[in-house]
Order: structure tokens, then sequence, then C-alpha cells
């Protein structure tokens, strides 16, 4: 299907509403990202999301917006209370797959003659990979059960961790409404094993140094300032996040059909907000979500333990406090103002981080001032970001900003490519140290694998949704 | 000439897709299973020691189809046995009995080459095309 669209200016493009579209499409790109977006079918998903009921605005992308399952990946789309609907294919099946920015007191010269002992440590202390878990840690049903509905706080009353970690974390790490009664015994199962694990694919532990600092204001707020260490963490709800979407799935087709929503997408099924199915999955959701929250503040917990083992130092010394933990797979209740009118909205984040503005409620007190950071990882060869939310952004995409790089190579181009590469050894020799379970994944992670994730931050500065404030780069990467 | 039951893994910018094709809706089941056990464990030879059964419901062929390759995704994961082969023994719109023959994970002579999070229901295809029957599903890696 070719999908028509309109330059609106530089950087933003819209669909027109047409067909059984309810609202217009929006996507935020720059022109030669257009171009590529062109050969997928990403734009063509941002059309069947604004067919669905109840949608309030543009039907948004992102730009790191690729093609998904469903929703496009970098796909914002809100919903109104009453007409509107919820779809877990709009969220994913990795429930809060999220980012944890962590900073120090440690300086990157310092740290790196001890940076292949400290990136073996990682290796060995957070379990990535398929299947791997810690053994010193079980999980009963029980406590699982309490981790769905206290999410990191659990975490921090087991001991791992601080009080003060959660007021760093989107909602504190824990989304209210959570019910474990609501999951089902096989995503209870599912993620029995693999609370406290990274994971494969895309996900990643990196130690980074801060390369450039742009909002020298906003970096003294976050605590950052040039050539300091600092830590990201990205990994989500893992199989039990992946199995309540399965679940749901399921129950919205039926819904689908009973409240007479015609899809242009299977995995687009949903149910109206008030009905029964969509509550049940927003409680199931918020639990996965707070097991992601719990996840990362494990891992977090085993990072601090790491640093200080190898550096000997104390947690004083090092000061590895959490920056921010945000989401960017989910679909939340907030409250936006709409024409002059205050609406309560479901917004649907697939693929797409949170990004409220200065001042705003929700964005810790310590940040208050400068607006909500926004933590963009790009590929592990080149760079990541941190952002803060803006104003515009508020008014424009209901405070919501991009979450990474974006794909552009599959899985196997990007092996292609990589073959007869030396990927380790070249990343090395520039400094940038790897440990991964398997070789596969760090050929399918190779840079040319993603868009420039300067790009993206760059089409999200000029369009005023997000403002840059530091740039990082990977020192050591720990991979799944 | 009905075209002989195969299948093939097909490219999809952030996981991958399979396409698998057979006579009959039973052997695009089996066809699809075996992508995915491609997959999932890559080259490592898997033995048929154990076998778990199972009957499964759907709202259709296509729904089956997910929810089947889904079992297999928990199988793996979960239960940590790996598949080697599969077993098609009863099929309709509705309902699939079948059966996964495989081997506990050992790691000194099985890799997991893949975490396959879900197949999904993103385009999915599951149709007669005059010439056999034919599918199409996505996979979340």
């Amino acid at each position: 299907m070719t999908i028509k669209l309109q330059k609106i200016d530089r950087y933003r493009w819209r669909i027109p509403q047409e067909g059984d579209m309810r609202t217009e499409g929006l996507v935020f790109a720059s022109e030669t990202m257009i171009q590529s977006l062109r050969q997928d079918q990403s734009l063509e998903q941002v059309r069947n999301v604004a067919t669905l009921p109840g949608i309030v605005g543009p039907s948004m992308a992102m730009p790191d917006i690729h093609w998904g399952y469903g929703f496009p990946i970098g796909g914002v789309a809100a919903f109104d209370a009453d007409e509107g609907i919820v779809s877990p294919g709009g969220v994913g099946y990795d429930i809060n797959c999220g980012v944890r920015l962590l900073r120090s007191e440690l300086e990157a010269e310092e740290l790196r003659p001890r940076l292949q002992k400290l990136v073996d440590g990682l290796f060995q202390n957070v379990p990535s990979g398929v299947g791997s878990h810690r053994h010193d840690f079980k999980l009963t049903l029980a406590e699982e059960r309490r981790v769905l509905e206290q999410g990191a706080a659990w975490a921090v009353r087991q001991g791992f961790g601080s009080e003060g970690d959660l007021d760093h974390i989107e909602a504190g790490g824990a989304l209210p409404g959570a019910d474990a009664e609501r999951v089902s015994e096989r995503a209870l199962e599912r993620g029995r094993a693999q609370l406290g694990t990274l994971g494969s694919g895309n996900h990643f532990l990196e130690v980074q140094e801060v390369e450039e600092v742009y909002h020298e204001p906003a970096a003294r707020v976050l605590g950052l300032f040039p050539g300091q260490v600092t830590i990201s963490i990205h990994t989500g709800s893992r199989g039990l996040g992946y199995q309540v979407c399965d679940d749901f799935l399921k129950v919205m087709h039926k819904a689908a059909r009973k409240y007479g929503i015609s899809l242009p997408d299977r995995q687009l099924c949903c149910a109206p907000l008030s009905s029964p199915e969509a509550r049940d999955y927003l409680a199931a959701m918020a639990g996965a979500a707070n097991f992601a929250f719990a996840n990362r503040q494990m891992i977090t917990a085993w990072v601090r333990d790491t640093f200080g083992q190898v550096l000997q130092k104390s947690p004083s010394d090092l000061r590895l406090n959490v920056i921010y933990d945000v989401c960017h797979n989910i679909a939340k209740w907030e409250e936006h103002l709409i024409a002059g009118r205050k609406r309560r909205l479901c917004v649907h984040r697939k693929g797409a981080t949170r990004a409220f503005p200065p001042g705003h409620p929700e964005t810790p007190s310590v940040y208050r001032q400068i607006g909500q950071p926004v933590l963009i990882p790009g590929d592990m060869g080149r760079y990541s970001y941190v952002m803060v939310g803006t104003a515009e952004g508020m008014a424009e995409t209901f405070g919501s900003c991009c979450h990474g790089a974006g794909r552009v190579l599959s899985r196997r181009a990007a092996q292609k490519k990589a073959r007869g590469q030396d990927v380790v050894g070249e990343l090395a020799a520039r400094g940038i140290l790897i440990r991964a379970a398997g070789r596969s994944t760090v050929a399918e992670e190779i840079s040319g694998a993603y868009k420039d994730v300067a790009d993206v931050v760059d089409v999200v500065q000029q369009a005023g949704i997000g403002l840059k404030v530091a740039r990082l780069r990977p020192m050591a990467v720990v991979k799944g | 000439m009905t075209r002989k039951a195969g299948f093939r893994l097909i490219e999809h910018t952030a996981d991958i897709g399979l396409e698998a094709w057979g006579a009959d809706p039973a052997q695009v089941f089996l066809q699809a299973a075996l992508a995915l056990k491609s997959i999932i464990v890559g080259n490592s030879p898997v033995r048929g020691r154990d076998s778990r059964s199972m009957t499964l419901e759907g709202e259709d062929a296509g729904e089956l189809l997910v929810a089947w390759l889904n079992e297999i995704i928990y199988a793996s994961e979960v239960l940590e046995m790996l598949p080697a082969h599969f077993r098609i023994r009863a099929l309709d719109d509705h309902r699939l009995q079948a059966e996964i023959e495989g081997e506990q994970l050992a790691p000194n002579r099985h890799r997991v080459a893949r975490e396959v999070k879900a197949a999904t229901y993103h385009q999915l295809l599951m149709e007669d095309t005059g010439d056999g029957w034919h599918a199409r599903v996505y996979l979340d890696l």
C-alpha cells in the first residue's frame, strides 16, 4: 500500500486522514529518514493505529520509527477514557522494557586500567543470555506476586538498593493498579527464574563515559560532568511480560469481536477502556511493568556490588546513584490538556519514552526545574544520549519522545554484513570492551544495523519535543 | 501437482518471520514448527528422548498455529525441553492435538541459538492456496 505523506516542515510529516482513519498520522523524521521509511511497512502501521476507536490527537511516530507488530516501534497514541481502547499490541511483548541510567563519582581515565576486570565482573554477576540466572537468588510464587504489586520497592525491601532510588524511577518504580490475580500461572511460571536477568537480543548493560555536555545547567542538576563514568541498564519484564501480552491478545481478539471493533491487523486487537477485558489487561500489564522495575533495581544492586569489588571502593566513594529509569513499552493513564480542557487519556508508548516538561508534578522534585530525564540508548559502537522533556513536547506529543536509534538492518542482514569482520576486536581497538553470552548477538547488534542515534535526537531537538543534555560514549558493554 | 512441504525464514527489520507450506494444514503446522526449531536451537543436535503432548483450542486455524508455536517456545524456555521432532495427531479449525519430542537442555551439548519472545498475529496468514496450504507468522525476538 502506498501511504500519502505531506511535508509539514523539515521534521514533521502528515499522513492525511482518509478511508477508515479516525485521525491523521504525524511522523517526526528528516527527509533522509522518510526515504528509508517508505521501504517498509511502518508508515502503514501509523495509518492503521489511526483507525482505532477513541483516538485523541494524531497517531504519532517518533524519529526512531521502524516496522513493528500492529503498532510501529516508535509509536505514540492516546485514547479517550470513555470512547477509546487499550491494545496489548500498542505496548508490546516486552512490557516496560526500559532504560535506567546510573551516575558515578568516577572519571573514565581512572577506570580504564581496571575496565577489563570490571566488565568480566559485570558479566559474571549480572545474568545475561538465554536461560541464565543467579544461583543465589530464588523467588517463591508468593514473593513473585508481591513483586508484581510493589515493583522496585519490593527489591529495595529485599536489600537491593535504597529507598532513595525509588524517587528517580518513572512512577516511583510501581505502576498503580497492578493485580497479580490477573496474571496467568504460565506468565508467573515464565517469570520466576528470570527476575534479575538481562536477557538477550538488544538488551544490554553498558559502562559509559560522558563525552559531551550540551546543556550545562541541566547536566549539573542531573549530576553529570564531562569525563564521568555512567552505567546504563536496558531490559524489561522478560518472559513474564511476553506471556501477559500473549494471554491478553487472545482475550482482545474475542473482545474486539464482542464490541464490534474492526481491525486492519489482528495484532491491533483491543477492548474499550471501560470494559472488564481492558481493566484486567491494565491490571496485569501494571504487574508486568512492576516486575520490570524490580528487575532493573536488582541489576542495579549487582552493578554496585561489582564496582565496589573490582575497584575496592565504598558505596559513598562511588556514589552510583540512579539518575532516572524510564519505560519505553507501556500504556498509562495520564492527564493532558486538549483544546484547553483537562482530559484523562490512556497513552500508549510502543518504543517511545515519556518526556514530561519542567514543572510537571510527576517529574521528580529534584528535576522539576529542568524537566523529566529521557534516556536514549544508541548502538554499542557509537553513543547514547540524555535529554529532558519540554513544554512543546507536552503540548504536541502527550509528553513523548524517541526511545533509541531504531534498526535499519534485519538481524540476518546485520549478520551478513558482520561476516568476516572481527566485531569485538574492532571495538576493542576503539576502546570499547564487549562481553556477550552469544556470538551471533554481537554480529546482529553491530553499529551498521541501527540508524545513527545522533540523527534521531537531532530531529527530536529540532522539532522541540526534547532537549539534548549530554552524549555518552560506551566503554564496556555486556550483551545477552 | 501440490508443492512439496517446506519452510523458509523471512526478513523483518527488527525480528524474523517464517513461511511454511504443505499439502494440508497438518503439514504446514509441522513445517512451521521445524522453522521455529531452526531458529531456537540452530544446528545443535537434539534427540527425541522425551515427549510432551498437548491439546490446544483456538478461534481459527491461524490462532491455533500461533498457539502451537508459542507452546514450543514455552517448552524450550521454561521447561528447558529443546525440540527435536513434532507430531501432529489431529487438527481441525478449532482444535490441535500434537506432540513435541525433544530432550532436556544440556549446556555441554546444546546451545540455545536465540531467545524468541513470542509468535505474533501480525500479518498472520494461514490459507488454502488451491495448490496446498500456506502460512506466514512473524516472531518477536
